[in-house]
């Protein structure tokens, strides 16, 4: 065409239009040709600049916000020795859940995560896994709800992929870089640090880099002592992190840094603290969703529902278009029978353009219970189509077992629950649910196996233990009812009908 | 509540017996509600993914290292 655009400027554009993978070929073959002459007014030539845009493309390809990255490994969750007080008083930590005087849920109405906080409407890479109190806890749970182990942990992988992608080895060879040189170009320096700790995941000399860069900028930067907070966080030193934000605030009041400072104190498990902070800097920025929304995440996550949903809507009434909130107060509204309300949000998340697994699965149970029947296998249908891996059949098709059960079509509820569990081999709920089929259908011995399968899976769960109970009492069998009741009124101390069994039994034990 | 003799008046049976059996049932575990994935889930899922894949497509193209005899 004889009209080619200046391969910097095409580069650039490359970038700005998100096609890194183009942005970063073409950055190699400008690297790859004769070192340009510097520009006379300029302190950077377009070698450099060339340089640094291909740090930035290649770690916007693997740039996930680092506000939302937060893996604990099963190391740190259970020999964490960073909570302040081992007992903590009730409403002050985000270990004892149950300790929240805002009147949870009750697990009668909505399930329960293995930490015993119901199961919340929206998962972030921080809640996907609860915590274990035990090893023991932690080492038996079923696989796919396992935290990671520092081996299998995301951080490593996300490294190790930069190689993988690159046959002729990384793009910048971290040990033979002279960290100091670049520390005195701030403008490279910015590009190179984010390269290092997004693509590299190597924390360390991204900490050694921002260090000698903030020394640099003789400790007027705010933007470094972000960074080297992020570095300090990641490396588990949460009070020298907590540090570095502060002084960071100090100089320059941003919302970022509030965040990231609330993030140290939920590890340091002192949620009281965070609520405050978040607080403080709503008054410095009134109506910010972001920290709206972590006031609500605490709340949720200390098991007060009630006023987490309160703020959910304080959020939705700054922006009425936040995924989190609506899925949140959608399946609020769901376990507290209110399923044609629930229904209503999650229509609206449909029209926002949300369009996966979850949500047709959320639209089907609640068309089901609001007894909109006509849209509720069809729901279920594109949801199996949807699903992506096996895991999420598993939960579709396990739901529709619950439709199953409540049309009465015990085969059909069987053969979904069955199904589910072809899909999903850990699947506790699914274990119960079939057991109590096979109790209807009076084969008593099928029936305690799946419960011993369930119960063993899923020690949280208050139904495998109660069903065991009722099961065992009906056959004579009263000793291990009664450890089972006992396990049930653990797991759910407010349960009546184990209350009532518990003393059914003992009054039988009494006449002994 | 209208006064007279319309209005209904309640039934309690004076004689007889009523009892009431009143026996556990076995509960089944609740529908479950799925959550939705946080946009920076869904990356992580994905680069994840792709991380995985091209592992694997490594793995198939370098040739198997021969046992030394």
């Amino acid at each position: 065409m004889g009209l080619e655009p200046e391969p910097l400027f095409q580069a650039w554009s490359y970038f700005r239009r998100r096609k890194f993978r183009q942005c970063s070929d073409l950055c190699t073959q400008l690297l790859e040709g004769p070192p340009g002459e510097q520009e006379p007014d300029s302190e950077y030539s377009v070698f450099q600049a060339a340089w640094s845009l291909k740090t930035r493309a290649l770690t916007e390809m693997v740039y996930v916000d680092e506000i939302d990255m937060d893996q604990e490994e099963i190391a740190e969750m259970v020999l964490d020795e960073n909570a302040i007080a081992q007992v903590a008083r009730p409403g002050t930590s985000l270990k004892l859940p149950g300790t929240s005087q805002g009147g949870g849920p009750s697990p009668a109405v909505r399930p329960v995560t293995q930490s015993g906080r119901p199961i919340t409407g929206f998962v972030r890479p921080s809640t996907q896994s609860g915590r274990p109190g035990t090893m023991e806890q932690a080492i038996n749970t079923p696989l796919t709800a396992r935290p990671i182990t520092s081996a299998s942990g995301r951080y490593i992988r996300l490294g190790t992929a930069s190689m993988i992608t690159n046959p002729d080895g990384p793009f910048i060879n971290l040990s033979r870089l002279n960290l100091a040189k670049y520390a005195q170009k701030p403008k490279l320096a910015k590009a190179l640090f984010e390269y290092i700790f997004h693509h590299e995941n190597d924390v360390k000399n991204a900490l050694h880099l921002a260090a000698l860069a903030t020394e640099h900028a003789q400790f007027k930067d705010w933007w470094w002592k972000v960074q080297i907070g992020k570095c300090y966080y990641r490396l588990g030193l949460y009070r020298e992190a907590e540090k570095q934000f502060k002084s960071a605030l100090k100089q320059q009041d941003m919302v970022d840094t509030v965040l990231y400072l609330a993030k140290v104190y939920l590890r340091l498990d002192q949620p009281v603290t965070a609520l405050n902070l978040f607080k403080q800097g709503l008054d410095r920025f009134p109506g910010e969703v972001t920290l709206i929304c972590g006031i609500a995440r605490i709340h949720e996550e200390m098991n007060n529902m009630s006023s987490a949903a309160e703020y959910y809507k304080d959020v939705l009434k700054q922006d009425n278009t936040h995924v989190e909130a609506i899925a949140c107060i959608g399946s609020n509204h769901f376990y507290s029978d209110q399923p044609e309300i629930a229904l209503r949000f999650y229509r609206r998340l449909l029209q926002m353009g949300v369009y996966n697994c979850q949500l047709f699965n959320n639209l089907g149970l609640c068309c089901f219970y609001a007894q909109q029947y006509d849209m509720t296998l069809s729901s279920f249908e594109r949801a199996l189509f949807l699903a992506e891996n096996e895991e999420e059949t598993a939960d579709v098709w396990y739901n529709l077992g619950h439709v199953a059960v409540g049309i009465g079509d015990l085969n059909l509820a069987y053969q979904c629950f069955k199904l589910t569990l072809v899909n999903n081999n850990d699947y506790a709920e699914a274990y119960n649910n079939l057991a109590v089929l096979e109790m209807r259908k009076g084969h008593i011995e099928q029936a305690r196996a799946l419960l011993q399968t369930a119960s063993s899976l899923a020690p949280h769960m208050y139904e495998p233990h109660f069903n065991f109970a009722v099961l065992s009492e009906k056959v004579g069998d009263l000793q291990r009812s009664y450890t089972a009741a006992q396990k049930s009124e653990e797991a759910f101390p407010g349960h009546v009908d184990t209350q009532q069994l518990i003393k059914q039994l003992k009054q039988h034990f009494a006449m002994l | 509540m209208p006064e007279g003799k319309a209005a209904f008046l309640e039934v309690l049976p004076k004689q007889g017996q009523l009892s009431v059996e009143d026996t556990a049932s076995m509960v089944l575990c609740k529908p479950k509600v799925l959550p939705l994935k946080s946009v920076s889930l869904e990356k992580l899922e994905a680069l994840q993914r792709a991380a995985q894949e091209a592992a694997a497509r490594q793995a198939e193209e370098a040739p198997q290292p021969q046992p030394q005899a």
